[in-house]
This record gives structure tokens, sequence and C-alpha cells, in this order.
């Protein structure tokens, strides 16, 4: 076939491609994902979501649970959004051998929900002693901790109000609570930052009322010896929204994983489709041509691979041999073959009686070429549709393999985030955000994809066509 | 004629059940031998301490035992045979439901036999898919004519249009919204399982069977009788366009009777094929489904079975479901050939 043959052919396809509205539709939300795939660098929060997303340490600073962003714009209460507090004014003094070094920072809190925590992060070497005080807008101020920080090069160390201030939080809330209401919360079970945040009035345990304005963090920090030195040092204010699509109860960024799962679950479906369908045809294309004992051969090994039940198998194969997601495709692969065996062996049936094939024959063509240059070319168009409506499936079993904790820990997909979401209580809690992304993706992908098949079906099938 | 065909295609179908047996001994062999060597030295050990707690044994005379009832049961179970051998007779007892004993789970009764574990749970499955398909094929067949009867128009693409949107929604997914929602906000249905705790006598016992089917039974619909609708509508529009159905409504039939006697007449052999395999695909596609709402069938078990790694349960689950898989596909060829005369029996295929 000429390149001119071919540009013309696929002009005139792409004009009848053109007329399918749903296809269009499918092919524009295929491309959206394509875009997405190629940005995703840019467009991830997270850049090294690919490599660390089951490293804990790597998600720290985030909130946990936090609700998607955009819920404050349908919410009458507006919740705290996340935010990193970077230049502290510093203050230096010294006392002898000792320095002290005063980090102010200021968090102007305009919202009606409280931050779940806050965290100070330091970098430096050596030891030292620090004191962390939090002043309201209504003038009370509040020792949360006071520590002792050891400190190594390149580590960081981290405080924590919510997991070191408790008891602090509880002192200062026993000022203004009544003792009823006191009682019906452990020391333990309280959260500071609720506290920090609220008007210091009755009830300010169970109903808190938001007290907004300028809020005053310092840290005093002691060094003792002239070499031990402090850098960076941030205030992270985790809040109760973050990003696009919020986070999940291991404070991971749902919006990067979503975006992560993207390029494996095109790569599951393309890949396990088109390797499939194109071994099915030529696999049909072979039984049809050969005939006689070889075709009945065939197709009993046909009959056998059609009668195994796909799911069960990949499922105890995945049990038994804990595959790689490559091994996984592969296993797809040779048992999702045989779906468009019988359509493709009735058109070779056709194809080979055509004369250009006796032609073909009568000039000394092998068999190889005649199957590979003259029939299967042929066929291959018709088998695009089957090829796009495979893909959603392979997805869904990547998914359901997932699902049962067999996928391939290496990588992140959207089955495996719902495989999170489901053993890490989503539904019980309502956490709608952990569940419904990463399944929608998976059902506009699936969406995208049917769209594509089933008008190139219309297309390639005319009879279906509505008269 | 018939007979001949319904004979020739059963024999067919249990030759390649064995096959597949056969294929799944050689790809497990070794999975499953660990297991039951670790089931092996189990015993043994229990055997051992029944012994040295009797106190007349001396240490010596114990460790002797020990190897001796080790080389027993290595014995008893085939292990010291060559490779080759053991495949076979594991292919063997797999096909005469031969399938071990489980090494953690246990059915109602306390049982440790995998077999019993299974036909447990069979039941269970066939009762929330088979529920789940009729009303999928009913609703399918009112909503596909109605498609057909006018297609092109604006309710046969809206709900073409749906059947592409769940195309590639996973059920299981839809079930976990759907529990979150109807569960956990409004709280209308049980989170799951197939009985309350403790179950209802009598006939309430079977009210309270049904309210814990609906949600499940429900979800499956929802996912499922768009594309039996798309399917339907396909084969009626097929019909509807021959020239017989032209010829009745020239003839002034009411349309009424020309769509249900005429041309679901015709169309019903296909119909009854994909009803039945929509169903048979359901069930082997969607039994992760059952884990989530908690439905202890054949999907659950797949799902405890490798939670806790329990091997020979899922083993003998996997053989039975590809057994029932094939056993339905005869029965579609079979119902396919009886409903049909236009199929040639015996014919070349």
């Amino acid at each position: 076939m000429k390149l001119k043959d071919l540009r013309g052919s696929i002009s005139e396809f792409w004009n009848e491609f053109r007329k399918v509205k749903s296809g269009l539709v499918g092919l524009g939300i295929f491309v959206f994902f394509l875009l997405l795939l190629i940005f995703e660098p840019v467009l991830a929060p997270f850049s090294e979501t690919n490599t660390r997303w089951r490293d804990i340490s790597y998600w720290d600073d985030n909130p946990q649970s936090a609700y998607p962003i955009w819920v404050n714009f349908f919410s009458a209460k507006k919740y705290a959004k996340s935010s990193v507090l970077k230049d502290p004014q510093v203050s230096e003094e010294a006392f002898g051998t000792n320095r002290m070094m005063t980090y102010t920072f200021e968090y102007d809190y305009q919202y009606d929900i409280a931050p779940s925590d806050l965290i100070l992060k330091i970098q430096g070497t050596g030891a030292a002693m620090m004191d962390l005080t939090f002043t309201r807008p209504d003038g009370e101020t509040v020792y949360l901790t006071s520590s002792n920080l050891k400190m190594v090069e390149g580590g960081v160390s981290r405080i924590s109000v919510d997991k070191g201030s408790k008891s602090e939080a509880y002192d200062f809330l026993g000022g203004f609570e009544s003792r009823d209401n006191m009682r019906k919360f452990q020391r333990s079970s309280i959260k500071p930052a609720a506290i920090l945040f609220a008007k210091a009035q009755e009830n300010m345990l169970i109903d808190p009322e938001p007290l907004k304005g300028k809020y005053t963090i310092q840290a005093a920090i002691l060094l003792q010896r002239p070499e031990d030195t402090i850098s960076n040092v941030e205030l992270v204010v985790p809040g109760r929204v973050f990003g696009l699509l919020g986070t999940d109860a291991f404070k991971r960024d749902l919006f990067s994983g979503v975006l992560a799962g993207i390029k494996w679950a095109l790569l599951i479906g393309l890949l396990t489709a088109i390797v499939s369908v194109m071994v099915g045809v030529i696999y049909g294309v072979i039984s049809a041509y050969l005939g006689g004992w070889k075709d009945s051969a065939m197709q009993r090994v046909f009959e056998v691979f059609n009668s195994i039940p796909l799911l069960p198998v990949l499922i105890v194969m995945s049990a038994v041999f804990k595959p790689s997601i490559w091994n996984l495709i592969l296993i797809m692969c040779i048992f999702y073959w045989t779906g468009s065996v019988k359509t493709v062996r009735s058109m070779g049936l056709q194809i080979k009686e055509e004369t250009f094939i006796e032609a073909t024959r009568a000039l000394g063509a092998s068999n190889f070429r005649i199957i590979f240059k003259h029939i299967i070319p042929l066929i291959i168009p018709y088998s695009f549709a089957s090829m796009a409506l495979f893909i959603p499936g392979a997805i869904v079993y990547e998914a359901s393999i997932s699902l049962l904790g067999l996928g391939d820990a290496t990588i992140v997909t959207w089955g495996q985030i719902l495989r999170d979401a489901y053993t890490g209580g989503a539904v019980i809690n309502g956490i709608w955000w952990w569940v419904i992304p990463p399944g929608l993706m998976i059902a506009i992908m699936g969406m995208s994809f049917a769209f594509i098949g089933f008008a190139l079906d219309k297309i390639l099938h005319p009879k279906l066509r509505t008269r | 004629m018939y007979w001949k065909y319904v004979i020739k295609r059963v024999i067919n179908g249990i030759v390649i059940y064995i096959i597949l047996i056969f294929i799944f001994s050689a790809l497990f062999n070794m999975q499953m031998e660990q297991t039951v060597r670790a089931q092996i030295d189990e015993v043994v050990k229990g055997e051992v301490m029944a012994q040295s707690t009797s106190g007349k044994w001396t240490p010596e005379q114990l460790m002797n035992w020990s190897k001796e009832r080790k080389v027993y049961y290595t014995e008893l179970y085939n292990l010291n045979k060559p490779v080759f051998e053991r495949i076979v007779t594991r292919a063997v007892d797999t096909i005469l439901f031969r399938y071990g004993k489980s090494t953690i789970i246990k059915s109602a009764f306390g049982e440790r036999d995998v077999v019993k574990i299974i036909f447990e749970t069979v039941p269970r499955t066939l009762l929330l898919f088979g529920t789940a398909a009729i009303i999928d094929v009913i609703l399918g067949i009112l909503i596909g004519i109605k498609k057909a009867q006018k297609p092109g128009k604006g309710f046969d693409k809206g709900t073409s249009i749906a059947t592409m949107i769940v195309f590639g929604m996973p059920s299981w997914w839809l079930g976990m919204l759907m529990i979150m929602f109807f569960v956990y906000i409004i709280k209308v249905f049980p989170s799951g399982g197939m009985h309350s705790t403790p179950p209802p006598a009598g006939f309430m016992y079977h009210l309270d069977t049904l309210w814990h089917l609906t949600l499940p039974v429900l979800t499956l619909v929802i996912i499922g009788f768009w594309g039996r609708a798309f399917l339907i509508r396909n084969i009626v529009l097929s019909v509807l366009q021959d020239d017989y159905i032209m010829s009745a409504r020239a003839r002034g039939i009411p349309e009424r009777k020309v769509l249900f006697g005429h041309a679901l007449r015709t169309a019903a052999p296909p119909i009854v094929t994909m009803a039945l395999l929509s169903l048979l695909v359901s069930v082997s596609g969607g039994i992760l489904f059952e884990s989530i709402f908690s439905w202890p069938g054949m999907g659950n078990l797949y799902w405890i079975s490798v939670e806790q790694s329990d091997i020979p349960v899922l083993m003998g689950d996997l053989s039975f479901s590809t057994g029932l898989y094939i056993c339905g596909l005869v029965i579609l060829d079979l119902i396919y050939g009886f409903l049909d005369p236009r199929i040639k029996v015996g014919g070349k295929a």
C-alpha cells in the first residue's frame, strides 16, 4: 500500500467517523486523557508520586482525610486551607556562648473550621532547646511545648502540635470551659488545633466558634554551642481541605495519585487490547486459511481457551505467582485473545475464496505472504472496533485484581487507590472523595473507548445502521 | 438427530473441562504441594506431641517415629512419585471433586472439607446473580423493544449513551457507592451479608433475605440492563426489517401483536442465549462484587481465600467455577439448538 493511498483511506475514514457524534465525544475524552498524561509532570502537585506513593514520610505534611478544596464553594462554613509559612521574622540574641534565635510566624486565620494541626519543621545541626508560644488575636497566649531538639545534618525535626501539645491545650481549655463539658473528654482525646482557633468561651470544646484574626506563633530556640546551626524553619498548617481531590487517610494527595494512574490504565488497556486482538486476528485467519484438519485442531484449542472463566483464573494466577504489571498484561493477553477469533475466521473464510487470492497463489506466493500481506490487512480495520471495546474490560480486570490486593505494588493504579480506600474504611466513614474519583476515572475511560468502539462498529458494520 | 448433538456437545464440554483441569494442575502443582507438605508437618507435629505427653517414649524414639510418620504421609499423598504422575493424580482428584482439606477456612458447620465449603456458597451466588439476571432481561426486553420501535430517536439514543456510560464501570465500584449512600447516609439497607444476626425464624427469614438481597441486585441491574437493552434492540431491529413484519403491519395487525407475537417470537433464541451468556459473564466477571456486599457466595470465597492465602480452597473454587462456566456454555448451545430449528444439527461448524 502506498503512502498516498493510506492518506486517502484515512481521510475517507475520518469523514465517516466525523458524522458519528458519540465517537467524536469519545475521541475528545481520549485526547483529554492523553493531554493529562503528557502534562502530568507539570500538573501533579507532588512530583515524586510515582516512586514514593507508599512512602508515608513523603506525605507527612499533608492533612489527613482532608476534603477537596472546592468543597468550600458549596459549604456555608469555610474549611481552613492548607498552607506553609516560610518566611518567619528572625531575631538573634547572644548570651555568652549561648544564642537565642526567635522565629515569629504570623498566621491570618479567616475560616470557620480550624486546621487539623500545626507542624514546625526545623533543619540544622547539634542540640537545641525550643519553646513554642501561640498568641491569639484576643490576647491569650498559650505555651504549646518546650522540647529538646537533636538535629542531624540533612534531617528534618518535626514538632506537631496535634501530637505534642494535647496537655497544654487541655489546660488552656480549663480556664474557660465548664466542668461538665470537660468531663466528657479525656486529656488525650482532644484536638488541640480546634481549641486553639476557637473563641475562648463556654462550649468551645463541643461547639467551637471560630476566632478570626491574626495569630502569632513564636519559636524560641536556644543554641548552646557556637558550631550549632539552624536553618529552614517552616510552619506547616495542614488544613481541612487540600488539593483538587483531597487527601486520603494516609495523607496522600489523591489528585496526584489519580493523575499517576492514567498512564497505567492506558498502558494496560491499549497494550492488552492491541496484542490480544492482533493474536486473535492472526489465529483466526491462519485457521481459516489452512482449513482441513489444521483448522479443526486450531478450533479445538480455541474452544479450550474460550471456556476459561477469565477473572477467576486471573485471580488465582496473581495470587500464586504475584506477577508484576508486565506479567499481568502478558497473562491477560494469553487468556483474552479468544474474543475476536470467531468473526475473524468467518471473514477469513470468505476472503480466502476471492479471485485475487487465487491469482496470488498462482503467482507462487507463499502461504505466509498471502496471510500477512493480503488477508490480514483487509481484516485489520474491522478489528479496530473490537480493540476499542476490549480496552475497558482489561482496565477493569486489572482494577479487580488490585482490589484484591494482588496488584503490582511498585506502581500506582486506580484499582490500588480503591483497594486502599476500601480497606481504609472510606466507605464506612463516608470519605467519598477517596472512592469516587478513581472509580469515576475507570468509568470515564471505559466510556470513552466504548464511544469510540461503538462508533467504529457503526461505520464498519453498516448493517446495524438505523434505516 | 438432536440427541446426537446433545451427546456430542456434552462430551465436548467434559473433554474441555478435563483438559483445563490438567492445565491448572500443572500450573499450580508447586503451590499445592507446598500446602500439602505444610499440612503434613502440622499433622505429624500434633501426633508427636500427643505421644510425648504420654511420656513412654524416649526423645530418640520420638524422632524416629516422626520421621516414619512423615514418610508415611508423603507416600499417602504421592509426594514421592515423579512430577508428572503427581500432576496426573492431582488432576484426577480434582475431576472427582476430591479437593482436599482447607488450611484455615471452615464451612458453616465447622468442616474443613473444601467441597463442602464450596457447595455451601454455590446456591447463594446463583440466587444473587440469577435474580439480577431475571430482572435485567425483563427490563432489557421492555426497553430494547421500545428502542427498536423508533431507532435513532431521542429515547433510543439516550439509552444507548447510558449503555456506553456504564460499559467500563466496575460493578464493585458502583456497589461501594451504593453502600455509602444507602447504608451509611440514608440508612435504608443493611451493610451486607445475607441475613441479620441472629436470623429471624419462619416467614420473616425469607423477607430478611430479600431485604439483604435488594441492594446488590439493584446495583447489578443498574449496571447490567442497559447493555441487555442495547443488544435486544439490535436483535429485534434486524427482525423488524424482515418482510413478514412489513406484511403483518400491512394486514393491519395491531402493533403490540406485531412486536410481541411476530418479532419477539423470532428474536427469542438469540435473546435467551444472550440472557444466559450474560448470567455466565456476570457470574465470572463480577465475582468480586459479592465481597463488597459481604455476600457469602463463591466470589466472596475467592476474596477470603486470597486474604488468608488458603490455597486448597482457592484451587477448589477455581476448578468448580470453571466447571460451572463450561456447564453454562454447553447448556447455552443446547438451548440454542433446541429453540432455533434453523441451526443445522450435526453439520460442520
